[in-house]
């Protein structure tokens, strides 16, 4: 089986985002990582691979800057098997659409060297965004079925069964190949990469496709486009109290409640 | 800038559950209302299903000055390629500016299958809406809800966003909108998926949107048992349980309880939590809470920065004691 697994590199999101002087959130000073979602998208693929056991290949492939090679080589160490990265740093502003329109060029360009591919995983979002429009977005211009928020999978021959998460609980969705999937929170955490991995992830090539091969500039220009970007406005912190006992605290906490007529 | 070829109406997608409309979806007709408001036009509902002409009154009386169903059987089960290419007739002949949908987990699927369709843009999970002459500007987060970011679609037609859930209140007018059934049909190989079993894990209603109280709980409550003490609270103020992402991952309850980023906005009159450390994708759904009371071991822990009161101590040693408190003041 041939999979492609797309991937964002994101600001890590345990680090709270504030905004800058020039008027940009700043994160430039926040460890870049592989997008959560992205992270089990690649487990999926990877136990997937592991699964079939028939020498399936997984092709990792990313938009981003050149530091994005670092991401990519961590994917290498738990479970890619080749990396890609189309550097965007030319590009001023884009939207989910624009990038969509370069992940399209460039499956039609890994098409042409490795056969085209039966599986298609990326992220049900991004966590520093958090559109979730991406993967939709490419599956509608390759013509491919998709299927979202998926939990977990079964391929049989040429169809694929999906656990699709809903806020009820799941849906089963059937789909033949190819299809492109979003993946949620699955019930396992992605793998560690071991020592040796990480080795041999080093030594991997990271191949780069070039942006001007992939798509024409104008499929570029935003249709959505951001007017502002502002921190929310802030609740001024109250009392804090820490009595003797927590029972004692605990009382004076719900006079204070009664005082301001909450409860 | 509208383009000359559409109205100013807005469409709204509003889901049906169990043959209801669903909170979301009516959430949906708020916004709408507030776009046509200023720039004149009707607020469109699109019901889609199978037998749902009780839904559709609902929702003609929830604040649609118009609503058009597609009752059919092949709309019987959802899908999403199915209900995108139902919209997609709908919009073609409707022209509206605007296409809102709540942002349920269908809603923010559907937002962009027809963005893509149209070759358009969507807005996701959008808090508010500011009317800039007869731009619709759209109040979006990024960074898990730490910056907010106002967009403005351009030239793309129709301009397609969904709402944050809890966002926007319900239209709280009655209306008598008029119901319209069209015939439409899904097309021929549109539908690539097929749903093959629908599976219902969660049957009991949580209503965190419009609870006056809300008790929720993190991971500082550090058990399924410990997380009890949380529910029992709520339960004698009368009030509905929350909880954030690691408590749910945690498996302590189930997810429509969850408060922040992926899961409700919340704006009670009274918040407490307990053993939350006040991770900024939960505090995005907070904020907006009158009175806030948080419990936490660490006195540094980020929750404190929005809470009237915080105290500082073990959660479960002081829940016991506001329950026994308020047992008593409850009980006169």
């Amino acid at each position: 089986m041939n999979i492609l697994v797309c991937i964002k590199q994101v600001p890590d999101d345990s680090v709270e985002v504030t905004m800058g002087a020039d008027g940009k959130p700043a994160v430039e000073g926040i460890t870049p990582v592989v997008n959560a979602f992205d992270t089990y998208a690649l487990e999926m693929a990877t136990r997937l691979k592991e699964t079939l056991d028939d020498g399936s290949e997984i092709t990792a492939l990313c938009i981003g800057p050149d530091s994005a090679k670092n991401s990519l080589k961590n994917c290498l160490a738990v479970g890619a098997d080749y990396a890609y990265l189309v550097n965007n740093e030319s590009v001023d502003e884009t939207d989910a659409m624009g990038i969509a329109h370069i992940l399209k060029g460039a499956v039609e360009k890994l098409v042409a060297e490795k056969g085209k591919f039966d599986l298609i995983f990326t992220g049900k979002e991004a966590t520093d965004v958090a559109l979730g429009h991406t993967g939709i977005y490419l599956a509608y211009k390759l013509g491919a079925a998709v299927i979202t928020d998926a939990m977990d999978l079964e391929v049989k021959g040429d169809r694929v069964t999906v656990k699709h998460e809903t806020e009820e609980g799941h849906r089963v969705i059937e789909a033949p190949l190819p299809v492109v999937l979003t993946v949620t929170k699955p019930a396992y955490d992605p793998r560690y990469p071991t020592i040796k991995n990480k080795m041999a992830a080093r030594r991997k090539p990271i191949d780069e496709l070039k942006l001007g091969d992939l798509v024409a500039m104008d499929q570029l220009t935003a249709k959505i486009r951001t007017v502002s970007e502002y921190e929310p406005p802030r609740r001024a912190a109250g009392v804090k109290i820490k009595e003797e006992s927590e029972e004692e605290s605990a009382v004076k906490a719900i006079q204070m409640m009664v005082d301001a007529k909450v409860l | 800038m509208r383009k000359e070829d559409t109205t100013s109406n807005v469409l709204v997608y509003v889901e049906l559950a169990d043959g209801a409309p669903v909170k979301a979806g009516l959430e949906a007709l708020t916004p709408a209302h507030m776009l046509t408001e200023k720039n004149g036009g009707d607020v469109i509902a699109a019901v889609l299903g199978k037998g749902i002409s009780d839904a559709a009154g609902l929702v003609a009386a929830a604040g649609a000055d118009r609503v058009i169903t597609v009752d059919s059987e092949e709309l019987a089960e959802y899908d999403l390629d199915a209900y995108a290419d139902i919209l997609r007739q709908i919009i073609e002949k409707e022209k509206p500016d605007v296409v809102l949908l709540g942002g349920t987990g269908d809603g923010k699927d559907l937002a962009p299958k027809l963005a893509a369709i149209f070759d358009a843009a969507a807005a996701a999970d959008v808090t508010d809406i500011k009317v800039d002459g007869e731009d619709a500007v759209f109040v979006t987060t990024e960074y898990s809800g730490a910056i907010y970011s106002d967009v403005l679609i351009e030239e793309a037609r129709p301009g397609i966003a969904t709402t944050r859930s809890g966002a926007f209140k319900k239209p709280e007018c009655e209306s008598r909108g008029s119901v319209e059934a069209a015939d439409l049909k899904v097309s021929d190989g549109v539908v690539k998926t097929k749903v093959i079993d629908t599976v219902k894990e969660i049957t009991e209603a949580v209503n965190l949107e419009d609870a006056e109280i809300i008790v929720s709980g993190g991971r500082g409550m550090g058990s399924k048992e410990n997380f009890g003490l949380v529910e029992e609270l709520a339960k004698i103020l009368g009030g509905e349980v929350g909880a954030t992402r690691p408590a749910i991952e945690d498996g302590w309850i189930t997810k429509n309880h969850q408060i922040g980023q992926s899961g409700k906005v919340v704006a009670p009159k009274l918040y407490i939590a307990a053993g939350v450390s006040g991770a900024v994708q939960h505090l995005s759904g907070i904020t907006g809470s009158d009175y806030i009371v948080a419990i936490n071991k660490d006195e540094d822990a980020p929750i404190f920065s929005v809470a009237n009161v915080g105290i500082v101590g073990d959660a479960m040693k002081v829940l016991p004691v506001m329950i026994e408190e308020i047992r008593k003041i409850r009980e006169g």
